[in-house]
Parts: C-alpha cells; structure tokens; sequence
C-alpha cells in the first residue's frame, strides 16, 4: 500500500508534465533564480513572449526552471539541462562564480550558455547587462548636484554579498566620498525590495526624523520613501530627491503634479513632481538574451559580452505611455498608466530598440507584440 | 555492566528487530530506487559515466553537509551553522590556499579545522554551559556569516585547479568519479566512527540522555564531539563545493540549510534522536538530486517543483513510520473502542450523572502565606533577561542618538515595527510551548497577504470581508499542518516544511509569479495612519498582547498546551485531548502568521512573493530568547514579548549607523547568545 501511494505520487507529478518535443526544434532550457518577485516575474514573462513571438514560434521549444536562491541547485539544473540534450541555456545567475565549472562543462559539449542581468565569469559563457559601477555612480552623482554638494543623506543597498549590490554601492560611495559636504547618516539593506525598504527605512526614521535627512540614494525603494513621507505630513514640493529605482510606482511620482491623462491613480501611487532620478537594470535582458541565443544558434556572429544602455531619466524626461505597443515606446515614453499596471513596483523600464517583439503585454502577462 | 545484563549479550535480535532498526534507511534506498528508474525511464538514452560524474558532484556538498547535521540530530540536537559554515570555509580557501600542492594540502585541512572549531563553539554552549542548540547554532549562524561577509564581500577569488580536479574531477578517467570517492570516504569515517564508543553513545544519548547518563556516559563530552564530527563535515562540505565552483561566493550556503534537514529526514533519520544514520542521509541527498532531474524532464511548471518536493517528503516519513503502532492506526482503533463504547453503553459520558467513587478532598493545612517575588521567582528568571536586555539596547539608542528615551515617534516606531513579531509571537510560541516547531510560516504569511491584497485591491469593502476570509483560511491551514502531526503521526519539522513548499506553489500559482493586489486605504491607515496620538496598530498590540496573556494564562486551552509540553503521555492519561489541542496550536499558529500577512501588505501598501521569508528565524529567536524551552512546557507570552521588544529595539538601533552589514549581522548574533546566557539553568 505504501508503495501504491508512491507510484500515484510519481503518476501525478507524470501527468503535470506537458507537451513533448517537437524534434525540429532548438530546445532552450531557462534557469531561473527566484520567481519571489516582480523583476524576476516580468523578465520570465519577457522570455516567455519571445519565444511565442510569430518569428520564434516555430524555431525553439521554452522550458523554464526555477531554483530558487540556491546556487547549488542552479548547478544541478544546469548539469541535468546539458543532460537533456539542451541547445542553449538562457541563465539568471544567482552567482557569478560558482557556475563556472558547470557553465565550462556545457560549453565543452556544446551548449550554448546565455546570462542576462547578472553575469557569469567563464570566458565561454554570454552575457547581457548592463554597468553596475555606472548604474551606482550617475544617480549618485545626480544626487550630489541636487544637494548642491552638502547634506545627510540615506544609503539603501541591495543584498549584501553580491556583486551586483557591491559594484552599485561601492561606485556610489566612491562619488559621495568625493564630497566632504555629503555625509551618509545611515545605511540599510533592502533586498532589492519596496517592502523591506519599508521596514529599513522605518527603522532609520525612527531615530533619524525625516527632518534630518536631505536626500536618498536607494537600489530599490524611492516609490516607498515618497509614501512614507506623504504619511509623515511632508508636502509634495518638501519631498527629499530620491536616487532609485525604474518601478512604474516611482516614475509615476517623478510626473508633474497635475500632469493631464492619468487613470487609475491611487493613494502615493500619482504625480507629485517628486524630484528624482530613475535607473533600472531592464527586465528585458532575458528575451534579448534568447533572440541572441537563436541566433547564433542560427550561425550569426554574437558577441560574448552585450552591454545594454543603462535606462536613466530625470524629471523632465519622464514621458506617459497611453498603450504600452512596443512602437509606443520606441517613440519615447517610458511609464505606464496606473489603469495598467496596478502594481506600483512593476518595473517600467521594458523598451529595447532590439526587441521589436515585446511590449508591454509581453512584460504583463508574456504575450508578445503582434 | 550489570550482571542482569550479561545473559542478553549473546543473542542475536531476530532479524525482523534488525530490519525494523533500519527501517528508514531501508525506505530511503527504496525511493531513491523508484525515483532513479523514473528519472532512467524518461531520460533519454542510457545512464552514462557523463551523468554518473555530474550527479555524484552535484549531491556531493548536500550530502557531506547533510552527514553533519545528522550527527548532531542522532544526539537529539539541531544545528542551523551548517550553511554558514560551508560559505565560510569557500571564502577562506578562495582567498588564502596558494597554488603550490602543500598549501592546498594544508588548505584542505584547514577547512576541516574551521568546521571542527565552530563545532567546538556551538558544542561548548550546548554541552558545557547547557543552552538550546537552535539558538546556540543560530547564533553561531549569525556570527559567522558577518565573519564570511567581512572577509570576502562579494563572489570571487580562485581554486587551484588541481585541487578542483582533486576532489571534483575524476579519480580514474572514465571510470571512477572523484566524488564517488569523497562520498565513500564519508561513509567510511561515518562507519568506522559509529562502531566506536563514541558512536554507540551517540545513539545512546539521543535515545534518553537520562539513562545514557545513568549508565556512565559522559554525556557532555559526547556532546561535544557531536558537533565537532559535524563541523567537520561541514568543513568537508565547504572545501568540495569550492572544488567544484573553482571560486567563491559568500552567499553560497546559507540557502542549502532547509535542503539538509530534508536530506536527513528522507534518509530516515528521527529528528529528536536515537535512530537513523548517515548512510541514509546520503541516500536522501541524491535523492534530492533526482527530484531536480525528474522534474526538468517531465518540463513541470515552475510553480508546482516545490509542490512536489514537499509531498515527496511527507510521503517518504510516511512510508517509514507507517506501521499497527503508528498514531494513524492508534486514532483507528480508539475510535473503534469509543463507537463501541457509545454502543454497549459503557462510554463514561454515559455515566455523568453518577456519583463518583472517591471525592477529592482539600487537605486543611493552613499555609503560610508566600510573598509575590517567592511566588513568580521562576517565572521572573527567565522573562526579566530579555527586559533587562532590552533596557540597555534602549539606553545604547540613546547614547549614540541622544534622541530615544524622550521621544515619543521612536516608541510607535519601535511598536509598529514590533508589531509582526508580536502576533508570530503567539502562534510559534504557543507550538513550541508543546515541543514542536512550524516552519511553514514563511509562505503562511505570504499566501495569506497576497490572497487578502489581491481580493482587495484597494477597496475599503472588499477588505470588510477578505480579511476574515483571509485569516480563516490561515487558521484552515494551520489546523492541517496539525492534523497531519495527529493523524498521521508526522514530525512537526517534517509537515511543516512541506506544507511550506505546498503554500509556496500555492502563492505562486494563485498569483502567476507577479501578485498585483495591493491594500485598502483602510488597511494603509491602521499600518501608518494617527489615532489618539499614534499609529493605530499600537492600540492593536496593546489589545492583542493583553489577549495573548489571557489565552495562554488563564484559559483551559492554555492549560492544556502546558500539559502537552510537559509530556504528552501524562496530558492525555490526565484527560487532555491531546491530539485536540495540537491542532488548536497549529491552527492559532496558522491564524497569526496569516495576520502577520495582512498586516504586512498593510504595512507596504501591496504583498509581495517572498515576504514572509525574513520572519521565520526572528519568530523562533524571539521565543527562545523570552525563555522558553525549545523542548516545550516552559516558557511565557511576557518573555516572548520581552525577546520581540529586545530585537526589535537592536535591528532599530543597528540600522540607524553606518556599521558594515557583517559586523551588524556579528553584533546580532552575539546579543542573542548573551540573552540566553543569562537565561542559563545556575543547577542542572
């Protein structure tokens, strides 16, 4: 009987697996680090639309695993993909290092490995980023001009240990550094996430109050920073200048109080001519990663390192999206209405004028432009 | 040995009884068995060396680590270090071992050294000074992982290639694996060490520490070399896992800790103690292994792998524990008895009338009267640490700020920030009140905030009717991870952990990967808004910590959680329903963890996947550092309080500096082992 639930249990987990592969096509494994949150979520939703996409459709079969924040379960996925006679591997690296040896070995049997967003360090291996040390240095140095050089401000970093999160903070520091009118009262580590620049930031104000602070630089969080003063009572044109991030939430905020055309504009989440600038590592990296992947599979010429131009707009070069088409955008706006995206941490930094097949729709729900 | 003895010592145990002993090991090899003709069946193409050298280098770290932890499990201990001390020894050979063969000679027993000496650390504060393993271990966890963060901030540095080949190569080209051979000289140690006295005591030890005692063991001594055997493990773990990345990352073993303990258990190892091995536990890290290769063939969602994950868990233990004696038979048959009971008549309730045989009678001595302190000594000695603790982090906030003491905004801060932990609080502390433990929390709190926010979406009337549908389904849960305890006579740690996963795929599921609800304006105010002076969620705790008090102290339902941590087998022979209770402790547990949900997406404005996860090891710190025994039966909601009140006021005060994140993480660990220090039992 023991053994009878045994078998159901290996029946059922048979009978969630889907479709079999067609054996014309390239069969692309993408490796996931953590689908916990809206980054990660949009990116897969950008790889999925991608491959969906009229142009892709019938050239490559999509599978996609998750492994959480785990490097060493990423290793076996990876080695289990090579193993599953993958053509191309598209990777969000959880470490830039510890796949090396994995990442060689697939190389070595010639599969095709693809990074997006972080990197990894195996020569043999493609990446698509974009330069943390200037993604940490131009807000920074943004910040200092708004401060005219002097003030106490808060550092809000991403999660400590990485690479990514020790580029941007460490650039950062260097531009503060440079500025002995600029003195960092406090620091706190928010994950990369509004929620826990939430709880970082409450417990900073808790004993710096918010008169006390000049200015921000967050990796995640300004959209939360302005909320929390709009409940302190702190008036919008009183706002402190947010260095951040690319979340629609923030953007929206950066609009002109009063701006004409908004829907859907709730609570924190409205214009307030809030003075900051927007930096975003874009969630489009994977999708581009993938249309590389093919073609070069395809027998184009790739390079192994695609930098990406780092998003970055102040005030006045925030622009509204009425749509979300790809052409939208390609004609310069770069946030969308709150009527679309409700979520106010949706990062709106999804235009590539490489990735003509997705558009907001990809990123929303992984349907690609037609 | 006494003479009684001596006459047992010839005979050989029938073979069932050593079959029987080996039961769990036994089912292990069986699923992994199962799973490895499944993963065979569907891969295509024979089983090559190729995938034999990539499986036996991918479960090699877990499986060492795993080694470790199942040690220190056999003496009935718990050891949350082992992941730090992976990362650890990965950072120290990345940037010390030099290329030349006697440095990584020397280098490789160094991390075993390293390992062998926060082993020593942690069984120290166990075995010497007699603290709580999961909070010495947490600690420890904590303290090195600011150590590891200090010395190498972010991934990097080099692995000699020869000692990658050494140990993650292969040992005959073609033939042999190098992994294979690592995992045989485990096994090997773990054989020849478990034959010893030490071995023996081992088992001993964590079946009953009284009678191991009792019979001359030197108890603490075994201890301690528990840890330090596990140590090195570790240190094993962390050396393999630096071959096979060839580099370093300071964040790499922090996430394999839940993958160990579910390597242990699906080896057939009991957590608590007495009866398992590492054998099985090696068996149980491949077969971890195989999930990962079954369910990238099968192409399951994303969504569903931690799903099955979870459910092979369960249905491993099941399958070891199942048998005429296990607590699912035993509710069959005393359900029996009481049907018939009811049927002939003979049940007692049929009897309430009827006077009874013997009357209780008050002795008359007259007393003389105690003083309150003579009174509440006990209780006093281990929830006036946390205070004391938390009045000197107060007063070092007001040094270095000199803004704390008289100033009211840094109280509702401190209190709203406290707020979760108040409300988890309860619920983990009323669990471990009876000996278990409920590790499924994190995705409790965020299935139940992403399901309320989504219902909401920002309407004040939608919230009127989602929150209690959201706490009721938090409480539904919670009363199935009980009745998975009771019924099915599972481990707390085990059923847990897979109702985790099973609420992660949920919460996945349900919202796609992206949750877009976000709360009511109502839901914002209670979280940042003004009543009387304050924010309202003050009033909240207030009412709340006041209801806890009452719960726990003065109710029947109170009563009986005591009983049931004091010995299960005296609380039901004292007419405790004890399978009752149980479940009323998890479904609170449930309940508060999907509060602490809402709260929370009140708190951001919107949930987010993930957002429980930071909560799971302060709701245990917080309780033990209020003085409850992890072991259940001792403790009280005011210490929890006190120990919320501490840490709260510490990560407040850590976060207003500049300090670096690893020496915030040293300081952390530290306060938490000088708090149970001073909770430390003076005569045991």
């Amino acid at each position: 009987m023991r053994l009878g639930w045994l078998a159901a249990g290996v029946a059922m987990v048979g009978l969630m697996g889907s479709d079999a592969v067609a054996a014309d096509k390239y069969k692309i494994f993408l490796s996931m680090s953590y689908i916990g949150n809206d980054w990660q979520a949009e990116a897969a939703n950008m790889v999925k639309a991608m491959a969906d996409h009229a142009s892709m459709r019938d050239k490559v079969d999509l599978q996609i695993q998750v492994a959480g924040p785990n490097a060493q379960r990423q290793i076996q996925q990876i080695n289990a993909m090579v193993q599953q006679g993958a053509d191309a591997i598209i990777v969000y690296p959880i470490s830039p290092t510890a796949l090396n040896q994995v990442v060689k070995n697939a190389c070595d049997k010639g599969v095709l490995v693809f990074a997006y967003d972080s990197v990894i360090t195996e020569p043999c291996a493609y990446n698509t980023t974009i330069d943390q040390d200037e993604a940490g240095r131009k807000p920074a140095e943004w910040l200092v001009d708004q401060l005219g050089g002097e003030g106490k401000i808060v550092v809000i970093t991403g999660v400590p240990g990485t690479s990514v999160d020790t580029a941007r903070t460490a650039a950062a520091k260097d531009v503060f550094a440079k500025h002995p009118g600029i003195e960092i009262v406090a620091e706190g580590n928010g994950m990369w996430s509004q929620a826990v620049a939430r709880t970082e930031l409450s417990k900073i104000v808790a004993t710096h109050p918010w008169s006390e602070i000049d200015g921000l630089w967050m990796q995640a969080g300004c959209f939360t920073a302005a909320s929390m003063q709009d409940e302190a009572g702190i008036a919008d044109a009183d706002k402190k200048p947010c260095a951040g991030e690319g979340s629609n939430g923030h953007r929206i905020q950066m609009l002109p109080i009063g701006t004409e055309g908004i829907e859907g504009a709730n609570g924190t989440y409205r214009p307030m001519g809030y003075p900051s600038i927007s930096y975003a590592s874009p969630p489009y990296s994977g999708a581009l990663a993938l249309k590389n992947a093919v073609a070069k599979l395809e027998g184009k010429e790739i390079p192994q390192l695609t930098s990406l131009p780092l998003p970055l707009y102040t005030n006045d070069e925030i622009k509204l999206c009425t749509e979300g088409t790809w052409a939208e955008m390609q004609a310069g706006c770069n946030v969308f209405q709150p009527a679309l995206v409700s979520n106010p941490g949706w990062f709106g930094s999804i235009y590539s004028a490489e990735t003509p097949e997705i558009g907001l729709q990809a990123a929303l729900v992984g349907q690609p432009e037609n | 040995m006494s003479a009684a003895a001596l006459p047992l010592a010839g005979r050989r145990p029938r073979r069932g009884m050593r079959l029987g002993r080996h039961r769990g090991l036994l089912v292990a090899l069986v699923v992994f068995a199962l799973l490895f003709a499944v993963a065979d069946a569907i891969t295509p193409g024979s089983f090559s060396y190729f995938e034999l050298s990539f499986m036996s280098s991918g479960g090699a770290t877990l499986a060492l680590a795993g080694m470790g932890q199942t040690v220190v499990v056999l003496t009935g201990g718990f050891d949350l270090s082992a992941g730090a001390v992976v990362s650890l020894v990965n950072v120290v050979l990345a940037t010390w071992m030099g290329p030349e063969p006697p440095s990584q000679i020397l280098f490789g027993l160094v991390a075993i050294g390293i390992g062998a000496t926060v082993g020593a650390v942690n069984g120290f504060f166990v075995a010497v000074v007699r603290l709580q393993p999961i909070v010495v271990t947490l600690s420890t966890m904590f303290i090195v992982q600011g150590i590891t963060l200090l010395i190498m901030d972010k991934p990097g540095g080099l692995i000699a290639p020869e000692f990658s080949a050494f140990l993650a190569g292969d040992a005959i080209p073609d033939r042999l694996p190098a992994p294979v051979v690592v995992i045989a000289a485990a096994v090997a140690f773990w054989l020849l060490l478990k034959n010893t006295r030490f071995g023996v005591a081992l088992y001993a030890i964590g079946s009953d520490p009284e009678a191991a005692r009792a019979a001359g063991l030197p108890t603490r001594a075994i201890q301690l070399g528990a840890y330090v055997v596990a140590g090195m493990f570790y240190g094993a773990a962390g050396a393999f896992i630096s071959a096979q990345t060839g580099s370093a990352d300071p964040l790499i073993g922090g996430p394999m800790l839940l993958q160990i303990f579910t390597a242990v258990v699906l080896g057939g190892t009991l957590l608590g103690g007495g009866r398992g091995g590492c054998l099985g536990t090696v068996v149980g890290a491949y077969t971890l292994v195989l999930v990962v290769n079954i369910l990238l063939v099968l192409n399951v969602s994303a969504y569903y792998s931690s799903v099955a994950e979870g459910a092979i868990l369960i249905m491993a233990v099941l399958a070891a524990s199942l048998n005429r004696r296990s607590a699912i038979a035993d509710y069959l048959r005393l359900g029996w008895l009481e049907l018939r009971a009811r049927h002939d008549g003979t049940a007692p309730s049929a009897h309430a009338g009827e006077a009874r045989p013997f009357a209780l009678q008050r002795p008359e001595v007259a007393l003389a009267p105690v003083s309150w302190l003579e009174r509440h000594r006990e209780l006093l000695r281990y929830v006036l640490p946390a205070y004391a603790g938390f009045v000197l982090v107060l007063v070092a906030t007001h040094l270095v700020y000199g803004n704390a003491l008289t100033n009211p905004a840094y109280f509702n801060s401190l209190i709203v920030l406290a707020s979760f932990l108040v409300v988890l609080a309860l619920g983990q502390g009323a669990v471990i009140l009876t000996g278990g433990l409920d590790l499924s929390l994190p995705w409790m709190i965020g299935l139940c905030g992403i399901l309320v926010a989504g219902l909401v979406r920002g309407s004040d009337e939608a919230a009127l009717w989602a929150i209690p549908l959201g706490l009721a389904l938090g409480a539904g849960l919670g009363a199935l991870n009980g009745a998975g305890i009771v019924l099915l006579g599972l481990p707390p740690i085990v059923m847990t952990l897979a109702m985790n996963g099973i609420l992660q795929g949920a919460a996945l599921v349900y919202s796609n990967g992206t949750p877009d609800g976000f709360a009511s304006p109502g839901m914002r105010w209670f979280m940042t808004g003004r009543l009387l002076g304050v924010t309202p969620v003050v009033w909240f705790v207030a009412a709340f910590v006041g209801a806890a008090l009452v719960l726990l102290g003065r109710t029947a339902f109170g009563r009986r959680v005591y009983a049931v941590g004091n010995g299960a087998l005296v609380a039901r022979l004292s007419g405790v329903g004890v399978g009752g209770t149980l479940i009323g402790v998890y479904a609170l547990s449930g309940l508060c963890a999907a509060l602490v949900g809402i709260l929370l997406a009140s708190f951001s404005g919107q949930a987010s996947l993930g957002m429980g996860d930071g909560y799971l090891l302060p709701s245990i710190a917080v309780v033990v550092v209020g003085g409850t025994l992890i072991t259940g039966g001792r403790g009280h909601y005011l210490g929890m309080l006190g120990g919320v009140l501490l840490l709260t006021a510490l990560a407040t005060l850590l976060a207003g500096t500049t300090l670096p994140f690893a020496v915030r993480d040293i300081i952390y660990g530290l306060v938490v082992l000088a708090a149970v220090l001073a909770l430390r039992e003076r005569h045991a």
